[in-house]
């Protein structure tokens, strides 16, 4: 994907980085699920299973994507806040992406 | 079948540039559709943030009288250089700020859009929210001439369409203006904190005399690991709003979470004792699209105009967005008028809209930074190196040891050189000027 170089992070650093329950910072967003339609989904799975990275696991940043105890991905689009990353940050393409249909989706109290 | 639903032109998204286009069309006197996806204007909207008076006024002219639903102006602003334990601050505070209207203040933008998207309705605009654009519409020889929502019987018509649609530009992007989606690497993922605080807290905490004052801060460093990015502590009315951004890749190469690297910054010592206590009130993220001047789309097309985030405008090292979008927006709508005027609203002619940009702060801004993000692209450990070095520096300057002040500068020297060779600081300064001049 880049040719840049990368400093990897120190030990430290790594070690610097707390623990967050991520469904607790999302308690507090206001959201209007629409339950018959997913605006995000897994092109396809296979290439999930050959991906050893998973980044969206961690980047996505209200935790839609997941493992299943098979290890599947699971897309928890419920949560999403519509911000675009993981369409162009997985590094295969491999995830779904359109907007939510008018009027579903985060509804932001504050912005 | 119902009539063909048709206006003088049409808006898509009530963000800063689809809301200024929409006024200025209107007071033009045309009959123009403002079409939002959120449950109102600023429902989907999220940003840092700051927002700029000079473009709003130049948009709505009795703004203030109109009472904006702003947080506080901003009458103190800069720069804090964050190492791991320390932090060397440059901040401007001056009496100059302290006027009304003042340049620039924060703003939440659940209220704020929802409040500029009413401008828009009071000036003839009709705004209709729940609904989200699918494509657009386009004639036997590709020109726009509509867009299809997701409503039913949903097409709607015009002779012009601005799409201000943000930064997932996915309009963009199907019709060709935009030739790629964002690449990862000039495209930034921030995540912020509302801290709900008492007023009085906050101006304690910020030392601030009153509602009258405001802080915002930029900062570089350990906020973002030393990481390509920067973060930001700006002062609500009765909050702190909190938050870190850093190029996507950067994420996605380092597997962060965004929001472990949010905890952490505000963890940090420095940072700690102006959020104790608060209560959180909302957390959200938002791509900022750092594409630059070469990397934009194509600003106008067949019967459409690209404006705001959608056509990449940010100015990401000064932080400002909202700005260009409102005068995009404006300049868009003006370009639009003189297109019904002529009757003409081929590409050729609406590439007035594209001059006009590049004569005024926005594509001019652009234009000078469009090396920025390769510098830091480039220079991924500048950060790091020099604002702990800075830090470093300042502790030896500032301690009194019984060492000859001749001594000490040749220390504060060499400990630069220990850290980066002489002629890789001679290199990071010019790759920075040229980022700077460019």
């Amino acid at each position: 994907m880049s040719t840049r170089t990368h400093y990897p992070l120190t030990p430290e650093q790594e070690a610097s980085l707390p623990a967050v329950n991520v469904d607790d910072l999302l308690a507090a967003l206001k959201y209007y699920v629409d339950e018959d339609f997913a605006h995000l989904w897994i092109k396809d799975h296979a290439v999930c299973a050959q991906c050893q990275a998973k980044p969206c696991l961690d980047f996505c940043p209200v935790g839609v994507y997941r493992l299943d105890r098979q290890g599947k991905v699971m897309v928890g689009y419920q949560a999403c806040v519509e911000c675009g990353s993981c369409r162009v940050g997985c590094p295969f393409l491999n995830i779904g992406w359109s907007l939510p249909r008018g009027g579903y989706g985060v509804a932001y109290k504050f912005g | 079948m119902p009539d063909k639903l048709t206006f003088d032109a049409i808006v898509v998204g009530a963000g800063p540039a689809g809301v200024s286009a929409a006024i200025t069309l209107a007071r033009g006197g045309l009959k123009v559709i403002l079409i939002e996806r959120g449950r109102f204007a600023g429902a989907k909207n999220f940003f840092g943030g700051v927002l700029y008076t000079h473009a709003l006024a130049d948009v709505l002219p009795d703004f203030w009288e109109r009472k904006p639903p702003f947080e506080r102006p901003v009458t103190e602003q800069g720069y804090w250089f964050l190492s791991p334990d320390s932090v060397l601050r440059v901040m401007h505070k001056s009496q100059h700020y302290q006027k009304e209207p003042a340049d620039a203040y924060t703003a939440l933008r659940a209220s704020f859009d929802a409040w500029f998207a009413q401008q828009a309705v009071a000036q003839g605009a009709l705004l209709v929210t729940k609904t989200t654009v699918t494509e657009c519409l386009r004639d036997e020889r590709g020109r726009v001439i509509g867009v299809r929502t997701d409503r039913p019987d949903g097409d709607v018509y015009a002779p012009i369409v601005i799409l201000s649609e943000g930064v997932n530009n996915l309009l963009t992007q199907k019709l060709g203006l935009a030739r790629t989606d964002l690449p990862p690497r000039f495209v930034a993922l921030s995540v912020k904190e509302l801290i709900g605080l008492p007023a009085k807290e906050v101006e304690a905490r910020f030392g601030l005399s009153g509602a009258n004052q405001g802080v915002a801060i930029d900062l570089f460093g350990d906020a973002t690991l030393g990481l390509p990015g920067t973060a930001f502590l700006y002062t609500d009315r009765q909050a702190v709003s909190i938050g870190v951004g850093l190029l996507l890749e950067e994420f996605v190469y380092h597997k962060l979470r965004p929001y472990e690297v949010l905890a952490r910054f505000k963890n940090h010592p420095v940072i700690k004792p102006y959020l104790e206590g608060g209560e959180s009130l909302e957390y959200g993220a938002h791509l900022i699209p750092e594409v630059g001047y070469d990397r934009m789309p194509a600003l106008a097309g067949d019967g459409v105009l690209v404006a705001g985030d959608a056509a990449g405008m940010v100015d990401a090292l000064h932080r400002e967005g909202t700005n260009l979008a409102m005068t995009a927006g404006r300049l868009a709508a003006e370009t639009a008028l003189e297109a019904h005027r002529q009757g003409d609203f081929t590409g050729e002619f609406l590439r007035q809209y594209r001059r006009k940009l590049e004569a005024s702060f926005v594509l001019k801004d652009l234009k000078q930074y469009r090396r920025m993000t390769d510098f830091l692209d480039s220079s991924p450990h500048f950060m790091r190196t020099y604002v702990d070095y800075l830090n470093d520096a300042a502790l030896r300057y500032f301690t009194a040891h019984g060492v000859p002040k001749r001594d000490m500068e040749n220390e504060i020297f060499g400990m630069l050189f220990q850290r980066r060779s002489f002629f890789g600081v001679a290199r990071d300064m010019l790759k920075l000027l040229q980022g700077m001049r460019g």
